[in-house]
């Protein structure tokens, strides 16, 4: 059987759709799921204070937090893509974002740079921020890192053909569906589709005119160049491909940022980016364009 | 010299004169301890890893220990807590973890007899999830427990008492801001089945014990006695009847136990409370309404609000409160830590809780145990909401009226 299951979450709609055999143990697997995207919506949200990022953000200049082990797994592949970006992919960006009004926020300043701002210690398993004002916000990965701990529940439970996704723009596929090679999603930008098929792999999709934002002298895009902090519109969509949604999302947002692929970036992170030369892909031919 | 602002004058003022100034700073309370706090925690499943992840944020305080019988349990949660050792019975934690002094107990309710008179008598501070138990009988049995165990701590983990908001929003239903109450409702409405996958059948039964009759009190135990206890609290009353119905309206998947229930509860003097659940439909999620002459009052565990009457007397920190509309009536903002939230011109920051409330009932029971206060939820007034909410279960299940005998509550 194939049975569809979603919430609200992140500000988006999530949608699970589990293929199976019987629906109470299905539907528990799948509700099981889900609880994670709500666990981790409830851990990282930076406009509920009650939210583990939120302590974070007020607490981690006093005294170091102790993270858990999944927390310190976000934390790390944070600080990891921010290397390996060199910089372009920030979590400390949110506090440019809440300047731009992009983000709601209380009128409050504080510093960016992810290097200089944030310590992970790997023996205690803690973070520590270096200033106070600090905003972490985890929205470029917060996503695809929850969905990764779905489909970890999803797999742990026997699952063996399942889709997931978080906005459409944060996407796993588990196995593929009966028949096929994978999971066929589509990736839109500017007029141009183009098709990828999924199995066992993730896809991370950023596009800076996914939400525009009016402001003083124009309008700004939602992803922001930290180092310049100013919109990043070099391109029209970035998407990667990989084992993980958190990193493909990490990555996605990167890519909008420097405007094309790194060479620092993993042989096993596929791109696909769409700019005014139409897609450009990486390690391979691009998919077949659809209309 | 310092400027005080009218406004700001008149909200420290009016804060001072209200319950509001006597609230703790909600941030700084129970994060941290002189010393340290050696804990273990009984019960790896979903509550038990909050708990866990909770207890990390408190300074001082170590998970030294995490108990449970099912593999994949203990090793959730030993993910959640670096150097915590797992054990798979809680009477080899106790006999190990020497130093260890104080216990967390969240496994299912009908386990909790057992541990928590074990945990009580290997001497140590017990914190344990409501509700208590599942018969009156295992609630007296703990109640005799926690009494006879002097010098040691026993909280009942009924959330509400320690929230701030709760705590607030109290003082203003014992005041003549609400005046005389007139009705109670309560609601825990969720999109869910309830059901909990396990990767191996012989665990299915033990892991899916919400939805097993002989152990388990539905939705009126295991959700509506949080809700129950507020009322009570608020109150400083038990109810005397309560009637229920109940029915499979979401959910059809073989289960006993109904997913949707109805409750009339009748507390002294006629005062009723309606009480619903249901696990088929989210909407309004979980609150609590208080209805009084002067005001209504709505709790939502994060946040509260109070809807003022057109001829209720207005005070003078009203004018510069938050606001916040709904449909066509506008709610007060109950925010705990007004004043200083004022004198520092954050007022709007102090819109809901900062902190899950879970974090304050643990951070209550932290300090007991650390200032060798008294719980700030005992045995007694966690056997007291225990007790009613079997009444409510039973009603739900025979769907009749259940008088509730005063006498059961006398220990």
């Amino acid at each position: 059987m194939i049975l569809p299951l979603s919430i609200h979450a992140m500000g988006t709609r999530f949608e699970f759709v589990l293929a199976g055999a019987t629906e109470p143990s299905l539907r528990a697997v799948g509700e099981a799921a889900l609880e994670e995207v709500q666990g981790w919506h409830a851990a990282l949200s930076v406009f509920q204070p009650e939210s583990m990022l939120s302590f974070i953000n007020r607490t981690a200049c006093d005294r170091p937090v102790r993270l858990d082990e999944d927390m310190w797994n976000l934390m790390s592949l944070c600080d990891r893509v921010h290397r390996d970006s060199e910089g372009a992919f920030d979590p400390t960006v949110g506090m440019v974002m809440q300047r731009l009004g992009l983000h709601p926020g209380d009128g409050a300043d504080g510093p960016i740079g992810w290097a200089d701002l944030v310590e992970l210690d790997e023996r205690e398993r803690t973070i520590r921020l270096t200033h106070h004002g600090v905003r972490i916000d985890l929205g470029a990965v917060a996503k695809g890192f929850a969905l990764d701990c779905s489909a970890g529940v999803l797999r742990e439970h026997g699952v063996e053909a399942a889709l997931l996704h978080g906005g459409t723009s944060s996407v796993i596929a588990i196995g593929s569906p009966p028949d096929r090679n994978g999971w066929t999603v589509s990736i839109r930008s500017a007029g141009e589709a183009i098709e990828v098929d999924l199995a066992d792999r993730a896809l991370g999709v950023s596009a800076p005119r996914g939400r525009i934002v009016a402001c003083e002298g124009g309008s700004v895009s939602h992803v922001i160049d930290p180092r310049s902090e100013h919109s990043a519109e070099q391109v029209d969509t970035a998407a990667v491909v990989g084992s993980s949604a958190g990193v493909a999302d990490a990555w996605a947002t990167a890519l909008v940022v420097l405007g094309g692929r790194p060479a620092s970036m993993s042989d096993k992170l596929e791109s696909l980016i769409h700019g005014q030369d139409g897609w450009v892909c990486s390690q391979r031919t691009c998919p077949q364009e659809v209309s | 010299m310092n400027h005080t602002t009218r406004r700001e004058f008149i909200v420290q003022t009016a804060g001072a004169l209200g319950a509001v100034a006597f609230m703790p700073s909600l941030i700084a309370k129970g994060a941290q301890i002189d010393g340290r706090l050696d804990v273990a925690v009984i019960g790896a499943g979903r509550q038990g890893r909050s708990i866990l992840g909770e207890l990390q944020k408190f300074a001082g305080v170590r998970v030294v220990g995490i108990c449970d019988n099912n593999p994949g349990r203990l090793n959730s949660g030993l993910r959640r807590v670096q150097g915590a050792e797992g054990f798979a019975d809680h009477r080899a934690m106790l006999d190990k973890l020497t130093g260890c002094k104080a216990i967390v107990i969240a496994t299912p309710t009908h386990l909790h007899r057992e541990i928590a008179i074990d945990c009580l008598g290997a001497g140590r501070h017990v914190y344990c999830e409501a509700p208590l138990a599942h018969t009156i009988e295992d609630c007296r049995a703990i109640v005799v427990a926690a009494r006879r165990a002097s010098g040691l701590v026993f909280q009942s983990g009924l959330e509400g008492r320690s929230n701030p908001i709760y705590q607030l929003a109290r003082t203003f239903f014992r005041s003549d801001a609400v005046r005389e109450p007139v009705s109670l409702e309560a609601q825990d409405y969720r999109k869910t089945s309830w059901r909990f996958p396990s990767p191996d059948p012989r665990f299915d039964r033990e892991i899916n014990w919400r939805l097993d009759p002989e152990v388990s009190l539905g939705l009126a135990g295991e959700m509506g006695v949080h809700q129950f206890d507020v009322m009570m609290w608020y109150l400083d009353a038990i109810p005397e009847s309560v009637i229920g119905a109940g029915s499979i309206r979401a959910h059809d998947d073989g289960r006993a136990l109904a997913d949707t229930i109805d409750c009339a509860l009748r507390f002294p003097r006629g005062l009723g409370m309606r009480y619903g659940a249901s696990l088929g439909n989210s909407h309004g999620g979980r609150y609590e309404l208080l209805r009084g002459t002067n005001a209504a009052i709505k709790l939502a565990w994060t946040a509260g609000w109070m809807f003022k009457e057109a001829d209720a007397p207005t005070q003078g920190w009203e004018v510069y409160a938050n606001r916040q509309q709904f449909h066509n009536e506008e709610g007060i903002t109950l925010i705990a830590d007004a004043t200083q939230l004022a004198s520092q011109g954050k007022l709007q920051e102090g819109v809901g809780l900062p902190n899950p409330p879970l974090y304050y009932a643990l951070g209550d029971f932290i300090a007991s145990v650390a200032e060798g206060k008294p719980a700030i939820c005992d045995a007694e007034a966690g056997a007291r909401a225990t007790i009613v909410a079997i009444h409510a279960a039973k009603s739900v299940t025979g769907e009749e009226i259940v008088r509730i005998d005063p006498s059961l509550f006398q220990f």
